[in-house]
């Protein structure tokens, strides 16, 4: 049912990150050094400011603008050495991912309204690469659209994130493929409360 | 990118004995057989898109794109260096390893001790590769990184300036084993210039998966030669040498024809009857095959004229030679001994030591505790059991006890020298356990302990080498041993291994997860008149309470406290808090349900004013541990590791809307997995839509 995009290339030591690197990349590379500091990491706050930053810039987009709370979930659902912030690779994909659906909000958002409506959701989260049932879909504007139904842009980033990161998650634990994951109750919390 | 999940993945990979000896992880997905037959039928050569054949691989700094030493170099393979190049050429020897523009002299050292033994020999260097039919650029050595055993892919391009190997050679000039070694090792260290300054032992380690020891003949342990014979009965490499006070002095040779700053091997120990008396005496080896000790008992001396009984033999090999245990003492300034474990080699005819391994991890605000000196967070590092039951065998030292050794190794911090890391300085302690903890594992010991208990022992400094370990010996009994950075709130991973001669229980010791769960389900009958009428002023029309309602009523009721510090409750907090108490499903909070949800907030707000022992207003991660244990959650060192990475501020606090939303959430967490599990069976099976249905909340 879940069809993942490709996934990330192997974590390469940093030392050899600048071989075979296009311009594009040498020049994302230089905004990370800069948002990420000394430390080469991103953290929820850093996080925060530059997405806060680019939404800014986008008048189409409707948003509250997201929440430090928002952006830490972001970030422990793509953190796997548990330090609370991103490394570049992480970072990296995170970035693609959000131009990614960024396109996808501006194409499906078809009454203009900035927002994604709960009609417009499936369509939307089907172009996205998740065809999830109805009863998914409707949790899942339970549980982050507004009373109306409707989808702010920063939350529809959060909730694709973390979809993306458990169907991830999912596929990674599921090595034999037979449609189930079995997990104790420490591999249960882990899996839930660093999200 | 899978966060968390890829960590479990790699843990049950492990558990299902991936990276045993028996079954190396390929090193970065990349597999030799697989690669070697793609490139073979293709007709093209490897080229290695993880290593690429250019200056990123040379080095940063000395080694870096524009210095003066990397000027010139071009990328070469053997064929293109001589005619009709060999892997290997009559076995390993020591000649094959000639030091190159590099400072990488001990790791040379540990590979020339690695040809004296077949069998690390022989798993280091896998023998199905040559420049024979099968020749395709490829080829692969095999190393212990940290506890597992890595199988490193490389192309044989190497580094050449004016026609000569930058780098290892071999006398001869077209074996290449070594060169090609040197260059699997660079790779796993990031670059050849991160493997220059380091010591025989971490060379030692990384062929054998061995621990170990250093000994300063200086100041040796007083039964240093029965550590040695033991160590030589075991198997174990032993290395020695004789330091240098400045450069001009290297490969010097003294009056008695022995070489300082050249690594020994050491390879035999015995006593003779001499004269009437026992003298010790040990066997040494030059790795050039030549120059031999000529003092007492070398070669053809008067002494073995003198010895009763059994006698090893006097005229030994070209570059081997004996001399007194005295002598030695006086001569040579250390000795690294290299413990191998049953993992390394298969063989019978050596006593191995037992060993057991654990991973760790240090994290700021939960599980870096820092040094003793630093008695508040201390005790949240990582602790670890050892059970100690049998004596040793001949304590001929006259001290009966266990003998065991303790080492820490840090992961992965040579790889981080490009972005400027170095090593931390690490360390252990080691602490009696009094009877009352006997066998039990299921407790992380608290502040308590161990301001009320003294350490027994403790590794010999806090160092900044990748590895410290030491060797005790103490009386039978249970131990504990934390590890930790020297200063608190350091992020590190590392692994610890013990190692013992008899057989012996190491065990992680770590509180257990579990929750002791109130009922507190409030239904809408029990809610009294006053609550009643609250929540309808509070609801609204459709006497239901959303998301943003509560975030109103929270908000409102904290921002009267001057004793709570929260910056307010956000409203992602919320959702989460109305999804997770929603039992009816429609995104809103009924009177029965906010009730419930009013009652937790209440308890949490009671424990929270209860733990903030300073009145700081907000909670400090050492005090959430505690609070956590209160409010009925036990949890151990890999949970709060997370919680604090999610839950905490900047400052390694937790404020009061952080504290719920955490508690609601891990709360809500054990009662699904109850749920899920009503036969306490211990796990739970998901398909995919339960998982999301509970993982996107």
């Amino acid at each position: 049912q879940f069809i993942p995009s490709d996934p990330p290339p192997p974590r390469r030591p940093a030392v050899f990150a600048e071989q075979d690197e296009s311009d594009e990349e040498r020049q994302f590379r230089r905004v990370f050094q800069q948002l990420a500091g000394d430390d080469m990491e991103v953290s929820p706050a850093e996080l925060m400011n530059i997405l806060n930053r680019i939404i800014g810039k986008h008048g189409d987009l409707k948003t509250d603008g997201f929440s430090i709370e928002n952006c830490r979930s972001m970030v422990a659902v793509m953190d796997s050495d548990s330090t609370g912030k991103l490394g570049f690779h992480e970072f990296k994909y995170l970035w693609n991912n959000i131009k990614k659906w960024q396109g996808v909000y501006k194409a499906y958002d078809r009454d203009g309204s900035g927002v994604i409506g709960a009609e417009e959701l499936p369509d939307a989260f089907r172009a996205a690469g998740f065809p999830l049932n109805d009863d998914l879909f409707n949790m899942i504007i339970r549980r982050y659209s507004d009373e109306q139904g409707n989808m702010d842009f920063d939350n529809y980033i959060g909730c694709l994130v973390r979809l993306d990161a458990m169907c991830r998650a999912f596929k990674t634990l599921d090595k034999d493929n037979n449609g189930t994951i079995k997990v104790n109750i420490q591999e249960w919390l882990q899996l839930t409360m660093y999200s | 990118m899978s966060g968390v999940a890829s960590t479990l993945a790699k843990k049950r990979a492990l558990a299902a004995g991936f990276g045993s000896s028996a079954n190396a992880v390929p090193y970065l997905n990349q597999r030799f057989e697989a690669l070697r037959t793609q490139y073979r039928e293709s007709g093209q050569l490897f080229c290695d898109p993880t290593f690429p054949a250019g200056p990123e691989a040379l080095g940063f700094k000395e080694l870096g794109r524009n210095s003066y030493k990397t000027r010139g170099v071009t990328w070469k393979r053997p064929t293109e260096l001589v005619s009709n190049p060999e892997f290997i050429m009559g076995g390993a020897t020591r000649t094959d390893i000639c030091q190159g523009a590099l400072g990488d002299c001990w790791l040379l050292a540990a590979i020339a001790s690695l040809t004296l033994n077949e069998y690390v020999m022989a798993r280091v260097v896998p023998s199905d590769q040559g420049f024979g039919d099968n020749y395709a650029g490829i080829f692969h050595f095999q190393f212990w990184q940290f506890g597992e055993w890595v199988d490193v892919v490389i192309d044989d391009r190497l580094p050449v300036k004016d026609g000569e190997l930058l780098f290892v050679h071999s006398a001869e000039g077209r074996e290449f084993w070594s060169a090609l070694l040197e260059k699997a090792y660079a790779k796993v260290n990031g670059c050849y210039e991160a493997l220059s300054g380091g010591s025989t032992t971490e060379g030692f380690e990384d062929f054998t998966g061995g621990i170990a020891e250093n000994y300063d003949l200086r100041n040796p342990p007083s039964n240093l030669f029965q550590i040695i014979k033991k160590a030589l009965e075991a198997g174990a490499l032993l290395g020695c040498s004789i330091d240098i006070t400045s450069a001009a002095d290297s490969e010097a040779v003294t009056r008695q024809k022995l070489v300082k700053g050249h690594a020994y091997s050491l390879t035999g120990a015995v006593e003779v009857n001499y004269r009437g008396r026992q003298e010790k005496l040990v066997r040494m080896r030059n790795p050039w095959g030549q120059v031999e000790w000529t003092g007492a008992w070398s070669d053809g001396s008067s002494e073995w004229d003198y010895v009763q009984g059994d006698c090893p033999h006097a005229n030994a090999e070209d570059g081997e030679f004996w001399m007194s245990f005295n002598d030695f003492r006086r001569h040579y300034s250390r000795i690294e001994v290299c413990t191998l474990t049953p993992d390394t080699i298969e063989d019978d005819s050596v006593k191995h030591w037992s060993v057991s391994k654990f991973d760790g991890t240090w994290r700021r605000g939960s599980t870096a505790g820092g040094c003793r000196n630093h008695p508040y967070t201390f005790w949240m590092n990582p602790q670890f059991v050892i059970k100690l039951e049998e004596e040793d065998d001949d304590p001929d030292d006259g001290e009966v006890g266990c003998s065991f050794v303790v080492g820490l190794i840090q992961k992965n911090r040579r790889r981080m020298r490009k972005q400027g890391e170095d090593m931390h300085t690490v360390g252990f302690a080691i602490y009696e356990l009094p009877s009352q903890f006997h066998g039990q594992r299921e407790v992380h010991l608290d502040k308590n302990f161990f301001l009320t208990h003294a350490q027994t022992a403790r590794s010999e400094t806090f160092i900044n080498l990748r590895e410290v370990s030491n060797r005790f010996k103490l009386p039978p009994g249970e131990y504990l041993i934390v590890p930790s950075t020297f200063e608190p709130h350091l992020n590190g991973d590392f692994c610890i291994r013990v190692f013992s001669e008899k057989q012996t229980e190491t065990q992680p010791c770590d509180d257990p997860v579990s929750a002791e769960l109130e009922d507190e389900m409030v239904s809408d009958e029990d809610v009294d008149a006053g609550f009643r009428g609250l929540f309808a002023k509070l609801a609204g029309d459709d006497m239901e309470i959303s998301a943003v309602e509560l975030r109103t009523i929270l908000n409102k009721i904290v921002g009267k406290r001057t004793d709570l510090k929260t910056d307010g409750f956000s409203l992602d907090t919320c959702r989460v808090m109305v999804n997770l108490m929603d039992d009816s499903g429609n995104g809103k909070l009924g009177l029965g349900e906010f009730a419930t949800l009013w009652k937790k907030v209440q308890r949490y707000l009671s424990i929270y004013k209860k733990n903030d022992t300073d009145n700081s207003g907000t909670m400090s991660t050492p005090e959430m541990r505690v609070a956590f244990k209160d409010a009925g959650f036990t949890l151990n060192n890999t949970i709060y590791q997370l919680l604090v990475a999610r839950y905490s501020d900047t400052d390694m606090t937790i404020d009061f809307d952080n504290f719920v939303a955490c508690l609601i959430r891990l709360e809500m967490m054990f009662k699904i997995f109850k749920k899920l599990d009503p036969n306490d069976s211990g796990s739970i099976e998901l398909n995919f839509d339960t998982w999301l249905n509970f993982s996107m909340v």
